[in-house]
């Protein structure tokens, strides 16, 4: 057996559970799951069928941890898993899926398909079948400490320019200070006016809050390529940067699986309970808006809509505060169709939109959101993610559908606070 | 000769592999166990395991219009087979005289009626299978054997209605036996399985306040 | 054609051959005894004394209703007298002449394959492949296949089992099997009413009567040659056959549910009428449905895909069905000239190609 099927299998032994072995006992191959999964239903190619992505771990389980499969297997009737299988199977789970968990929601037997899919990157990374690009982002996470690159000279220089738009402070550093903000490298790069927002949100609100110089980054890559080493590492910087300034909160911004991986899934990976408690940015806004503290003036004027990040809303359960605070600004706000715990994945979550290898995949698929923002008549698409809104910018300028613009919910938020003085 | 096999021997055969291999099947997930989640929950997951347990007899709204076929004739089958298995006046009979647990069967004509619609339910469902590409892709023997024997099962039952040939019960009788030998080692197992597997997502999606 | 080719085919032929001739044989032989006692039936009869009696009670002409204590449908009638009519019929016409048809039918479409060879496909198969019919189309033509054939299988024992099986398994045996298979014939039938509407609903729009129908008919279809053919999603004689299908499966389903059903007041003449309907129509779609099977599977090539598959090759479409090709390859020219609405109106070209549940 080659080295790099042995640390494949190893990694995959380390993922069984029971909710695994369970699984795999249950599953009558109805193919539901692949009517939930936008990589099955806009291209109708079978092989992305959720369970069928699953593969390489069920047989991992037939061979190894079922008396008829050990017996099959060792007697030569059924073949075996191969290094092979695991190479075929890497476009499948790392271009063709996104780890949405729309097919766990839906599975009649009630099979968490995406969380076994999980288990098969663990196999698939440690064998050594990850997409290039996502490996190298992890390189770059462990090493510079963010997957983009951005460095704590970038994020100073945003600062800068925020604090002189705002004509506020970000807070670097303060020990003490009730709340840590991370941000993603997304953010930093792309919607910086997220950070301006969260100033101008902070004073109005009278939250402590700060930013650590030490560690930023909200994203883990570890999670992305399903090595748990890494997001084990990344997330002990976390720990570090939060339990060095003494904070009570930590907050996960827009994004969605920083904020799963943070509240969700860090503490199991470092084997212990945070010493901090962590809330989603709309959380701690929802928190603020029921205290009475947070006070918005105004309407938006376009008609809105509001896309749920998969990771924040079906798999972080983050789903009422997004519209408690959209109808703070926007009461008329329409519900795209299948949204809230059943909405479409914008397609580029999971690391998909950070593999080049993808891209016309992701856009392929792009036609499932396509047709949900087809069925309401809107000029605004307010998300929580930075990830899914370069794929919803990506997707909206493939298919030319320019009337519609994309906004941050902070932001929105922020652009309608009640106005200080007087 | 045959027959007396049938009811004897292979009888308490069918019966004592089925109960062993179901029990065995259930208690080997918990072989390896699943690690402590250190995260702080939202709600519960007690409550969430229960509520799937529940809620996924039910397809969600947004996949009604996509599974159609599946819902109506999964339904349908499933539906028919617990009645008829259950309430058929020759089983509540047949199960009163093993167990001495009776209760008042069904009439006649609901019996027929659930027969039928079992049949539909199980043929449109098989049909469909060998006909999709996402079911053609991932189904397997086993998918394949354990509909037809569940379908042979259920023919031999009917062939054998008017209760007048002894071989016809027999030979129902003996598929039932092959239907019970065959169940533990299968994916009929999901009869029983779905309850741990709806509870576990159940659970981590409750954990996480989301009705799962 | 290659050698390997051609041997292929000639294996093909001779394996069709010999099931035909089994299954030719198998009904036509049983018929030989018949006759052979019909022949000696004058010889030697023992005259019951009580005839002239009785016959005077059966009055031929109709059943005489008398009065009695018991209440209950046809409990006045001593003797049914068009039972004997009807037992004559049976056995006298409906067998062997639906033995007959059946045989000849057979025996008509071997010699064709035989002799004709199947339709094959000009300039042979393009490689790209068009949907014909979707996974819900394909379901719901196998399922009423499916109860069809149980239904007919079944039927046809109880109409020839007793010549054909009680040979084989004995009068005991035989019992059993005849049983056997009339509850599984009343248990199925009531299904074929829900697969014969399911059927009927899912293929009847592109059933109707089109221009170009009758043109199809005097030229045979093609398959006597003369080549290409027009034809829409559906030739004529495709119409012809679902129609055949659909009329004589409710026929069938209605006579079925009387004589399935006893207890809603029928009398036996009704039972009696049913039963010969059932029977003459039963037999009459066996019949055409072999066409159909032979014309679906070995009679044209390319063709069982479209059931199996769902997809058939382009230029067995243009060859078959070239208005119904024409269509499919102008709204998938449609689909891709309609220029994506910016967010706006809900646009019905950018299906989900998996959409056919």
């Amino acid at each position: 057996m080659s080295d790099n099927l042995e640390r494949g299998l190893e990694a995959m032994r380390g993922q069984m559970d029971t909710s695994v072995m369970s699984y795999m006992s249950t599953c009558v191959h109805c193919g539901i799951c692949a009517d939930a999964c936008l990589f099955y239903t806009e291209t109708g190619d079978a092989r992305y069928t959720p369970i069928y992505k699953t593969e390489p771990l069920r047989k991992l389980w037939r061979q190894e941890y079922t008396f008829w499969g050990k017996l099959a297997a060792s007697m030569g009737l059924t073949k075996k898993l191969t290094e092979q299988d695991l190479a075929d199977w890497e476009e499948l789970v790392y271009d063709g899926c996104t780890m949405c968990s729309r097919c766990s929601l839906v599975c009649p037997v009630g099979i968490d398909i995406a969380y076994m899919i999980r288990k098969v990157k663990e196999g698939l990374s440690a064998a050594g079948y990850s997409p290039g690009d996502l490996v190298e982002a992890g390189k770059r996470a462990v090493e510079i400490g963010s997957p983009m690159g951005v460095t704590l000279k970038t994020l100073e220089a945003t600062i800068r320019v925020q604090e002189k738009e705002t004509g506020l402070k970000v807070p670097l550093d303060v020990e003490g200070a009730d709340y840590l903000c991370l941000l993603s490298s997304g953010e930093i790069a792309g919607f910086p006016e997220f950070i301006g927002s969260l100033a101008k949100i902070f004073k109005a609100t009278g939250v402590s809050w700060t930013i650590s110089s030490d560690y930023f980054e909200a994203t883990n890559t570890g999670v992305q390529l399903g090595n748990s080493k890494m997001a084990a590492t990344l997330v002990e910087r976390v720990v570090a940067a939060a339990e060095k300034l003494k904070v009570k909160y930590v907050i996960s911004p827009e994004c969605g699986h920083a904020y799963s991986t943070i509240r969700w899934d860090a503490p199991n990976f470092i084997g212990r309970p945070l010493p901090f408690k962590v809330v989603h940015i709309m959380e701690l806004l929802d928190e603020l808006r029921s205290d009475g503290r947070l006070k918005t003036e105004g309407f938006a004027e376009e008609k809105l809509s509001y896309h749920d990040p998969c990771n924040a809303g079906r798999r972080g359960g983050v789903l009422d505060q997004p519209r408690n605070l959209m109808n703070m600004v926007a009461p008329d706000f329409v519900e795209l169709p299948e949204t809230g715990a059943m909405n479409w994945c914008c397609g580029g979550g999971g690391g998909v939109s950070s593999n080049e290898r993808a891209n016309e995949l992701r856009l392929k698929v792009f036609s499932a959101k396509k047709r949900q923002l087809d069925a309401v008549n809107i000029e605004g698409l307010v998300t929580a993610c930075s990830n899914c809104r370069h794929m919803l910018e990506d997707g909206l300028e493939e298919n030319e559908m320019y009337d519609v613009e994309l906004l941050g919910i902070t932001e929105l938020i922020a652009d309608h606070l009640v106005e200080e003085g007087g | 000769m045959f027959e007396q096999l049938v009811d004897g021997i292979f009888w308490k055969i069918s019966l004592w592999v089925f109960a062993i291999g179901v029990l065995w099947r259930i208690l080997s997930i918990f072989r390896v166990r699943n690690k402590p989640d250190y995260s702080e929950p939202r709600g519960s997951g007690l409550a969430g395991a229960i509520g799937a347990n529940l809620r996924r007899f039910m397809p969600r709204s947004e996949m009604i219009s996509r599974t159609r076929l599946q819902v109506v004739a999964g339904y349908l089958f499933h539906l028919g087979l617990f009645a008829l298995l259950v309430f058929a006046a020759p089983h509540v009979l047949f199960i009163e005289a093993q167990t001495g647990l009776g209760w008042t069967p069904m009439p006649y004509w609901a019996f027929i009626v659930s027969a039928q619609l079992a049949f539909i339910g199980l043929m449109l469902l098989w049909f469909h299978r060998i006909m999709h590409p996402v079911t053609r892709l991932i189904s397997d023997a086993d998918d394949h054997i354990a509909a037809i024997l569940t379908f042979i099962v259920m023919l031999t039952g009917c062939m054998a209605l008017i209760e007048e040939f002894n071989g016809l019960r027999v030979l129902h009788r003996f598929t039932v036996e092959l239907w019970l030998v065959y169940f533990p080692f299968s994916r009929l197992m999901h009869a029983f399985m779905f309850i741990p597997s709806r509870a576990f997502t159940g659970a981590w999606f409750g954990r996480r306040g989301v009705k799962a | 054609m290659s050698n390997n080719r051609q041997s292929r085919i000639r294996h093909h032929r001779m394996v069709v051959f010999s099931l035909l001739s089994l299954l030719v044989l198998t009904l036509v032989l049983p018929l030989i005894p018949y006759a052979v006692a019909d022949l000696g039936q004058s010889a030697g009869k023992v005259v019951n004394p009580g005839a002239d009696l009785w016959r005077e009670v059966r009055q031929r002409d109709r059943s005489v209703i008398g009065s009695t204590q018991v209440k209950g449908v046809d409990s006045g009638v001593l003797i049914n007298v068009y039972g004997e009519d009807w037992r004559q019929f049976r056995m006298q016409r409906l067998i062997p002449y639906g033995a007959a048809l059946m045989g000849i039918v057979l025996s008509v479409i071997l010699l064709f394959y035989l002799v004709r060879g199947p339709l094959r496909l000009q300039g042979g198969p393009s490689g790209k492949k068009i949907q014909r019919f979707t996974v819900f189309e394909r379901t719901t033509h196998w399922f009423t296949v499916s109860v069809f054939w149980l239904l007919a299988l079944t039927g046809l024992v109880l109409l020839y089992g007793r010549f054909v099986l009680i040979p084989l398994l004995g009068a005991e045996g035989f019992g059993m099997t005849a049983s056997a298979c009339k509850e599984a014939h009343n248990l199925f039938g009531p299904m074929f009413l829900v697969a014969i509407l399911m059927l009927f609903v899912t293929f009847v729009k592109d059933n109707f009567y089109a221009r170009g129908d009758i043109t199809w008919l005097l030229k045979g279809g093609g398959l006597l040659g003369g080549g290409h053919v027009s034809a829409g999603r559906f030739n004529a004689g495709e119409k012809i056959w679902f129609w055949i299908a659909v009329l004589g499966g409710i026929v069938l389903c209605v006579s079925g549910l009387i004589l399935d059903f006893a207890v809603f007041g029928q009398g036996r003449e009704v039972m009696e009428l049913s039963h010969v309907m059932h029977g003459i129509v039963a037999l009459i779609v066996i019949t055409v449905s072999f066409g159909h099977i032979y014309l679906g599977t070995a009679g044209v090539e390319g063709t069982i895909d479209s059931m199996t598959t769902g997809y058939v090759d382009e230029a067995w479409a243009k060859s078959h069905h070239d208005r119904w090709y024409a269509e499919v390859k102008a709204a998938a020219v449609e689909d891709s000239e309609t220029e994506p609405a910016g967010g706006g109106s809900a646009s019905t070209g950018v299906a989900s190609p998996t959409r056919d549940g």
